[in-house]
C-alpha cells in the first residue's frame, strides 16, 4: 500500500512536495473513469504542475510523450500530478471538486499543509494513511540525503547508485540539475518522483 | 533479467540503474539471476547502446518476482498496477476502513533492500497471531498456502522481490500490542520494512489511531496520503 507514502524529509524541504492522486474504485464508479482521469490530469498541468503520470501504463517516457501518456489513459488508471506550490494544488482541487468527476482524490504531503489546502477548497479530511517509518535492518539504508531523493519514488526504482552516479556528474559539471532530475524521474513509472524537490536536493548536497 | 554477452560491450551504464544492484560489470555486464527482482528497470531506463538487455521467459515461481516488483504489472487480485491495493484511497466510496478500525501495511523490502519471502513469512506469522485477515484484493496474500497462520507457499521462501506487502485492518484498541509484536519481530529479519496505519477522520477532522500510536511510543511521520472525500457514490458509512 502506498507508494506516494513513506517520503523522506524535514519539515522545510517537505513544505512543496504535494503528489495528487486520481482513481475510480473496481466495480463501483470505474466504468467510463479514462475520460475523467484524463481530464484530471489535463486541469493539473493547466494549473501549474511539475509532473503527471499515469501509474497504470507508465510515465511519460515510457510512453512516449506526455500527451500520448494522456491519450492513453484508460478506466482503472491511476493518475498523478506533482505540486510545488499549494495554491497551484488548490486551483486544480477546485477544478475537480467543481466538475465532480466522483474519482477519489488523495493528496499526499505535510498533514496540516494538505489540512489547509482542503479547507481552501471547501473540502474537510477523509481518511488519512500514517508513515511509521522504516523498521527491520535499518542498517541497510543510505545515508539521510539520498534517501530524501530516493524515496520520491515509492516503488524503489530509482535506485541509490543512479542516485550517487548522477550528483556525481552534477559535481563534475558534466550534467545540469535539470538533466540530473529528469535522468531521476524516468525510472518512476507512476510519475510521482519530483524534479522541482529533487534539483533543490541534489543543490544541497554540492 | 539478462545481458545477451555476445552483444554486450562492457559500458557499464546500465549498472547503477539497478534498484537492488544486481548487475555486475567486468569485461561486461552481468545480471545475477538471484539477487535481480524482475523490476524491468534496465531493460526500460538504462538505454543499452547495443540492446544487449533482455527479459527471458519468466516460469513460476520466478514469475513472483515480476508481479510485485514491477510497477506495471497488473495484479489479477486488485485489478490494479502495482503491489497494493485500493487502500484507504477510495475510502469514502468503498468504506473498507470504517471508524474505529485502522488499516495496517507493512511493506517488506521497502524502500532500498528488497526482500525475500522467508522475510515476509516471518512477519506474516506475528501478526497472524492476533487472528488478522489479510486482505484478499492484495497480491502477497495470494501467495499464502495458509492465510490464517501466515504461512507462505514453500516454493516461494527463497524468491526476492522489491517489496511485497501485507494489509489488514484491526481495532484501533489493539493497535499498540500489534506494534509491540511488529518491533519483536523487526530484529529477526534481513529486510527494511516499511509501516503505515490508516484511519477515519472523525467529525472534526482529528485522527483517532493518533492517541493509540502515542500510547505504544511510536513515531509517526509528519506528512502522508489524506483523502479528500471527492469520490461518488459515497459508501453509507462514509
Amino acid at each position: 500500500m502506498t507508494h506516494t507514502l513513506h517520503r523522506v524529509g524535514n519539515e522545510e524541504n517537505l513544505r512543496e512536495d504535494f503528489v495528487l492522486l486520481a482513481m475510480p474504485s473496481k466495480d463501483i464508479n470505474h466504468e467510463g473513469s479514462g475520460p475523467k482521469l484524463q481530464e484530471i490530469i489535463r486541469i493539473c498541468l493547466k494549473a501549474g504542475a511539475v509532473k503527471a503520470g499515469d501509474a497504470r501504463l507508465g510515465n511519460e517516457y515510457h510512453q512516449g510523450g506526455l500527451e500520448t501518456m494522456i491519450a492513453n489513459i484508460e478506466d482503472r488508471a491511476v493518475v498523478t500530478a506533482v505540486f510545488n506550490d499549494p495554491a497551484k494544488l488548490v486551483n486544480a482541487l477546485k477544478t475537480i471538486k467543481e466538475a465532480d468527476f466522483g474519482m477519489s482524490i488523495v493528496v499526499s504531503g505535510l498533514f496540516d499543509r494538505v489540512k489547509e489546502c482542503c479547507h481552501a477548497f471547501g473540502q474537510k479530511v477523509h481518511t488519512v494513511n500514517t508513515s511509521l517509518g522504516r523498521w527491520g535492518a535499518t542498517h541497510k539504508l543510505p545515508a539521510n540525503d539520498m534517501m530524501e531523493i530516493q524515496s520520491m519514488c515509492g516503488h524503489g526504482m530509482v535506485s541509490v547508485n543512479l542516485i550517487a552516479d548522477t550528483v556525481d556528474k552534477v559535481k563534475n559539471g558534466d550534467m545540469s540539475l535539470a538533466e540530473a532530475s529528469e535522468r531521476l524521474f524516468r525510472p518512476c513509472q507512476c510519475g510521482i518522483f519530483n524534479t522541482d524537490r529533487a534539483q533543490k536536493l541534489i543543490a544541497a548536497m554540492m | 533479467m539478462q545481458i545477451d554477452q555476445e552483444l554486450c560491450i562492457g559500458c557499464g551504464q546500465c549498472v547503477p540503474y539497478c534498484p537492488v544492484g544486481a548487475i555486475s560489470l567486468d569485461e561486461t555486464a552481468v545480471v545475477d539471476l538471484d539477487e535481480c527482482a524482475e523490476c524491468g528497470c534496465c531493460l526500460r531506463c538504462a538505454d543499452c547502446p547495443v540492446e544487449a538487455i533482455y527479459q527471458q521467459e519468466l516460469e513460476y515461481p520466478r514469475t513472483v518476482r515480476s508481479i510485485l516488483s514491477d510497477p506495471l504489472t497488473i495484479a489479477t487480485e486488485s485489478g490494479i498496477s502495482g503491489r497494493g491495493t485500493e487502500e484507504m484511497k477510495t475510502n469514502e466510496v468503498t468504506a473498507r476502513f470504517k471508524k474505529g478500525q485502522v488499516g495496517i501495511g507493512i511493506e517488506v523490502g521497502r524502500p532500498v533492500s528488497g526482500a525475500r519471502f522467508v522475510d515476509v513469512e516471518r512477519i506474516a506469522q506475528a501478526m497472524a497471531a492476533f487472528g488478522v485477515e489479510f486482505e484478499i484484493c492484495n497480491p502477497t496474500t495470494s501467495l499464502m498456502s495458509d492465510p490464517a497462520t501466515g504461512k507462505f507457499k514453500d516454493e516461494l521462501l527463497n524468491e526476492k522481490v522489491l517489496s511485497a506487502i501485507l494489509e489488514f485492518c484491526v481495532a484501533q484498541e489493539a493497535l499498540p500490542d500489534v506494534l509491540k509484536a511488529l518491533k519483536a519481530v523487526a530484529g529477526q529479519v534481513d529486510s527494511v520494512f516499511t509501516v503505515c496505519v490508516a484511519c477515519r477522520a472523525d467529525e472534526d477532522e482529528n485522527i483517532p489511531s493518533y492517541q493509540y500510536l502515542d500510547k505504544a511510543g511510536v513515531w509517526y511521520a509528519p506528512n502522508g496520503k489524506t483523502n479528500v472525500g471527492l469520490g461518488r457514490p459515497l459508501a453509507k458509512e462514509a
